[in-house]
């Protein structure tokens, strides 16, 4: 086609006059360009395209919706050039039919949509599901918190109870009574821990020299106690002082203890180990019994991870192991574990000997 | 001066108007946001989102480029965000030239502004399936302009490239912003340059603007399309000369 500057046709070629359904005396000097484009076409002819056209002498590919004389939609591909014959100034356009094109464009168009609304499905969904997360655990830690106060009075209410004169029927139940508050004193340690742990600055840990096994022999002192009726037994190899929180070293190997009481069987040794090395330190709690399923050893460290066969008697909700790790880790130490039908399942947690330089920054961990 | 082009390509818009009035002015030509050359990692699409954003950039410009008021020639869109930039600053500005101003391209009741939400929802549309050879991401083509061989080698349609995010915003700020509740407030010496023939801003509109602005004269230019300083560059000086001639600028 051609036309003058204003776009009023001068000329176009039969193909042309054929796809828009005008005769070329219809459209000489009668109708513009433009009055062939749709209301978007006509706004984009003279924001994009006149002006490149003025300032570049040419345009190429640019794609529009013709609109036939029946008022149907034809996509055509234009490019065009201007010229200066004579004087005046004229506009040549080569147009092409462009369905295929403009069918594969749309579904393009369409896929992306639909791609952007999945990112935005997907994203909203993983926002929700953190925030979820944020919530449990800040429940976790409030109520965890809360319930501290309640155990205080049953804690001294037993206390009382158990300076009276009592039967032999009351001072059972007394004594359960008294237990039951120690293990739910425990369990809300371990969540307060936990919430630290995730939320919070991570689990802390004020570290001394101290003698290593002295220490570990105090705490499974203690645990004999709370176990009685069952076989523990404590290990020393090497001999020296290690840098060490002694709560934390304590509430260590409770956890590892009470694990391996669950797990292994009721009439078989369990045996806590420390070891004193050159550079290192470490506390191995071993136990008979089933050995932990392969595919669960890899994660058993991880939150809510129980071991499956599980006599329910101590077991809460599968901190325990959690705790231990981070103990380990707010000590610079690692935690690990083995575990198969001959040797039973042994887990050792190490640590370097040398003081941490001060102060050892444990951040909260995510996974 | 400054000169601020409208919606769909860049400064290269204003070559024979900036040219012609370097001599006796100090010309300020710029991008907008978004469009042509400027840094598209300035772009924000929350600023941009109205068109308060383009004037508060044409606001801080005008005081770091220029040390008395200015002259603000502003073409389409940025006749607006010129008039908005005005408003904030209004000791900055000498006069504002406008060059086919429009206060709301959407008809409303009696308000003619010459177009449905439908045809801008077609623009959108027209914009979208030329996806491929506007985008500033796509490889350019490189095509000979047989007529002005010394643009031979000009990169094809570079002086309207632009991110085709970006240009969908600018769209829709520009086709559906309303202006008219603030065209009454600015006291500005305004010329406003109409053509004869412009859908964009049809003479309706022109005729709005006049009655509207306090302080305004209407200069009708015999031009068909929406850029009469490119396509009648000769009668668009001769109108803003008249002006500048009258207000002794």
């Amino acid at each position: 086609m051609q036309t003058t500057q204003d776009g009023t046709f001068t000329g176009a070629n039969h193909t042309f006059c054929a796809w828009v359904g005008y005769s070329p005396e219809e459209l000489s000097g009668k109708l513009k360009f433009q009055d062939l484009l749709n209301m978007g076409g006509r706004i984009f002819h003279q924001t994009h395209w006149l002006p490149l056209l003025q300032m570049q002498g040419s345009i190429a590919e640019v794609k529009v919706e013709i609109i036939h004389r029946d008022g149907s939609a034809i996509p055509m591909v234009i490019n065009a050039l201007r010229r200066v014959e004579q004087g005046a100034v004229v506009h040549q356009l080569a147009a092409f039919v462009a369905r295929d094109r403009d069918k594969y464009e749309r579904e393009l168009v369409l896929s992306r949509k639909r791609f952007e609304e999945l990112f935005r499905e997907a994203t909203r969904l993983q926002d929700e599901a953190k925030d979820r997360a944020l919530f449990a655990e800040q429940m976790i830690g409030i109520v965890s918190h809360d319930l501290r106060n309640p155990l205080a009075s049953i804690a001294m209410g037993t206390a009382l109870l158990m300076r009276g004169e009592l039967d032999e029927g009351k001072q059972r139940v007394v004594t359960q009574i008294s237990r039951s508050k120690d293990r739910a004193t425990r369990l809300i340690g371990d969540l307060l821990d936990f919430t630290q742990a995730r939320l919070g600055k991570g689990i802390t840990v004020t570290a001394r020299r101290l003698e290593l096994h002295t220490i570990v022999a105090e705490s499974v002192d203690e645990l004999a106690l709370a176990y009685s009726g069952r076989l523990l037994k404590h290990e020393q190899n090497g001999d020296g002082t290690a840098s060490v929180d002694s709560h934390r070293l304590a509430q260590l190997i409770g956890n590892l203890v009470s694990n391996a009481m669950t797990y292994g069987g009721a009439d078989k040794l369990v045996t806590v180990t420390s070891t004193v090395d050159e550079e290192t330190f470490s506390v191995a709690v071993h136990n008979h019994g089933k050995p932990i399923p392969p595919a669960l050893q890899g994660k058993i460290f991880e939150p809510m991870t129980r071991g499956g066969q599980s006599s329910g008697t101590s077991r809460s909700v599968g901190l325990g192991l959690y705790i231990v790790r981070q103990i380990a880790k707010a000590h610079r130490g690692e935690v690990g574990v083995t575990s198969n039908e001959a040797d039973g399942t042994t887990f050792t947690a190490t640590f370097p000997r040398a003081t941490p330089p001060p102060p050892p920054p444990s951040a909260p961990t995510r996974p | 001066m400054v000169f601020a082009h409208g919606f769909g390509c860049d400064q290269h818009m204003w070559r024979f108007l900036s040219e012609k009035y370097s001599a006796r002015y100090r010309t300020v030509l710029f991008d907008l946001v978004g469009s042509g050359k400027s840094d598209l990692k300035a772009y924000d699409p929350k600023k941009y989102n109205s068109l308060h954003g383009y004037a508060d950039d044409v606001v801080e410009i005008v005081r770091e480029f220029a040390e008395g008021p200015v002259i603000f020639v502003g073409h389409s869109v940025s006749a607006m965000i010129g008039l908005l930039a005005n408003l904030k600053a209004p000791e900055r500005f000498a006069a504002q030239i406008m060059v086919g101003p429009s206060p709301c391209y959407i008809n409303d009741g009696d308000y003619i502004g010459g177009f449905t939400r439908a045809d801008i929802e077609s623009l959108l549309e027209t914009l979208e399936s030329n996806y491929l050879g506007w985008s500033s991401n796509m490889a350019p083509a490189i095509m000979g302009a047989p007529d002005q061989p010394q643009l031979g080698v000009e990169l094809t349609n570079s002086f309207c490239r632009t991110d085709p995010d970006v240009a969908k915003q600018f769209a829709r700020v520009t086709f559906l912003s309303d202006n008219r509740a603030d065209v009454p407030k600015l006291k500005a010496s305004t010329p406003i340059l109409q053509c004869t023939d412009d859908i964009i801003a049809p003479r309706a509109v022109g005729q709005y603007l006049h009655r509207q602005l306090p302080n305004s004269t209407l200069a009708v230019i015999e031009n068909v399309g929406h850029c009469p300083h490119l396509s009648a560059p000769g009668l668009s000086i001769d109108a803003i000369d008249g002006f500048l001639a009258k207000e002794r600028l």
